[in-house]
């Protein structure tokens, strides 16, 4: 489950382009102009003799059955294109999940090059490509990412909150620390106010900016929602408040939470994700695992 | 609130009303086309039998979008606006087949979330019993409905049918993530303790994708299984996260057996 950042690959303005889907014709007017015309014809030639009308007759029975049947025709290829599209964004997103990053990383560059069947798939895939671009470290990237899904307009609002969340989360490593200052604010006024995820960006900003008073302060009052909401991933918000414990002086209480920081997750993976967390790395012991888990 | 066996009755009603109608419109589609009588008449018969169609068509397809709202209401907990959401969708005739077995599918769903285990039992099997055709990848889901319905029921045998057709079937990972937090369940009720830890690394790293509570419990289970087998360091460690993850007391309220790892 290791990344190895591919190289040459998810140049995000490329992909941005590429993945726009090409406008397409809807059968159903051709259809409706075909019918048309038919109507149209039976009308012009109602004063005809029997003969021509009785073949016109014919000739429209036909038409009709071969536009239902090529709609019918049509109406299948799309939706087995359509199934084969989500059922290819779905699989990325399980790469994502099970953090597979190379994988990840090869699917979305060739599933984002070409244009997409939907803007519902496009927005889908962009938006796993925001955790894989973390994940390599590319931060200006995923805040190009975001900013795009955000300004898009067709995410939903939880969604929105979501991509600001993660797009704050990029600004902080990247040290562009007044915009995300001001990302948090915004956040707090929207519907993920209270949420576990923003709590732990203000963590990670108290942290960052040498407030550790505060961070070890929201980090009390919301640990249990840090715990429902976030599961494993609540080992970010431990391994953090190990930094802000240490940097108060109070190694006891930065031990302990070093210690459930490393029992949820990979002591490896922590300080991939934080940099500050690294500097715990000689000081504290990560708790003790089984040989399997080592 | 729905009952569960009228619904059932009601569905299969509406789903073979619907097959007549369809046969039977496409039987006067074929005369008009094929059959004596006037041009006109045979032209306006067609055009009368396509409108009909297509306003049946959008009826059901206005259900369909009803329909489709009720998982993520049932995700949020509003039970209340999904019942009646399913009930509209149960009630409206519906031209294609998928919309009620749907309706029928959302119905177990939001049974299992009510925690009404039997109701929700009764409609997946009922579920299964229907020809699927397109809609086939509902058989998954429901299964998974059905196995961990019949267990809380403490029907070890059934759930066990349940899982033995899961195995069969290739699944999405969410579908992966589910099967295993059953399938331990099972295993700790049955107390196939070696089983549990079979790949018991690939287990807990599958554990960690879970919501927080199926994950402690799934890792609390597998705790078990290490301390049955003496396996004392895997079940510290394991037994440690799971308390991070939840309350453990609320756990053992839910799942007796497991409190066994905290004695």
């Amino acid at each position: 489950m290791e990344a190895a950042a591919p190289t040459g690959i998810l140049e995000v303005d490329r992909l941005l382009d590429s993945s726009e889907p090409r406008p397409r014709v809807n059968p159903v007017w051709w259809m409706g102009g075909i019918f048309l015309l038919a109507m149209c014809a039976t009308v012009i030639v109602g004063g005809a003799p029997a003969e021509s009308r009785q073949a016109l007759a014919a000739l429209f029975g036909l038409l009709v059955v071969a536009s239902v049947a090529a709609l019918s025709l049509f109406s299948v290829y799309s939706v087995r294109q359509l199934r084969a599209g989500h059922q290819r964004v779905q699989q990325i997103g399980e790469l994502v999940q099970l953090r597979r990053w190379p994988e990840a990383a090869m699917s979305l560059d060739s599933y984002l090059s070409e244009p997409s069947r939907t803007q519902q798939l496009r927005v889908q895939a962009l938006a796993y490509l925001g955790p894989v671009l973390a994940r390599l470290g590319r931060f200006d990237d995923v805040i190009a990412v975001q900013t795009h899904l955000i300004e898009d307009g067709r995410v939903d609002p939880s969604g929105v909150a979501a991509l600001r969340i993660g797009r704050a989360m990029a600004m902080l490593h990247e040290d562009h620390l007044f915009d995300a200052d001001r990302a948090i604010s915004e956040l707090r006024r929207g519907p993920a106010a209270g949420s576990a995820a923003l709590a732990l960006l203000e963590i990670y900003r108290d942290v960052k900016t040498g407030h550790p008073a505060e961070a070890v302060e929201i980090f009390q009052q919301k640990l249990p929602i840090l715990r429902d909401q976030l599961g494993h991933r609540a080992a970010d918000a431990y391994a953090l408040i190990a930094r802000a414990y240490d940097l108060l002086g109070r190694e006891q209480e930065a031990r302990t939470a070093f210690r459930n920081a490393t029992l949820l997750a990979p002591v490896v993976e922590l300080f991939r994700r934080y940099a500050e967390v690294q500097k715990l790395a000689d000081r504290f012991q990560p708790a003790p695992a089984p040989p399997e888990a080592a | 609130m729905l009952p569960v066996d009228s619904t059932i009755s009601r569905v299969r009603r509406d789903m073979t009303l619907s097959t007549l109608l369809k046969t039977a419109l496409g039987c006067a589609a074929l005369v008009c086309i094929v059959g004596g009588g006037g041009d006109n008449a045979r032209v306006v018969g067609l055009l009368g039998i396509s409108a009909f169609w297509v306003w049946l068509s959008l009826n059901s397809a206005r259900s369909s979008r009803t329909a489709a709202e009720s998982p993520s209401l049932i995700a949020a907990g509003q039970f209340e606006e999904a019942e009646r959401n399913i009930e509209q969708t149960v009630r409206a005739f519906s031209l294609f087949r998928p919309v009620k077995l749907q309706a029928l599918h959302h119905l177990a769903l939001l049974r299992h979330a009510q925690r009404r285990w039997q109701e929700s039992a009764v409609l997946a099997r009922a579920l299964l019993r229907q020809r699927l055709g397109a809609l086939q990848p509902l058989s998954r889901p429901t299964l998974l409905l059905l196995a961990d319905s019949l267990l809380e029921m403490n029907d070890v045998r059934g759930a066990y049918e349940a899982i033995a057709r899961l195995h069969r079937e290739r699944l999405t990972l969410p579908e992966v993530l589910n099967l295993l937090a059953i399938q331990l369940d099972y295993s700790t009720r049955i107390a196939a303790w070696p089983s549990m830890l079979d790949n018991v690394m690939e287990k807990v790293q599958l554990a960690e994708l879970m919501p927080p509570v199926v994950a402690a419990r799934s890792q609390a289970a597998m705790g078990l299984a290490a301390r049955k087998l003496g396996r004392q360091d895997l079940a510290d460690w394991l037994r440690a996260r799971a308390e991070l993850l939840t309350d453990v007391q609320q756990m053992a309220l839910e799942r007796p057996a497991l409190a066994e790892l905290w004695r």
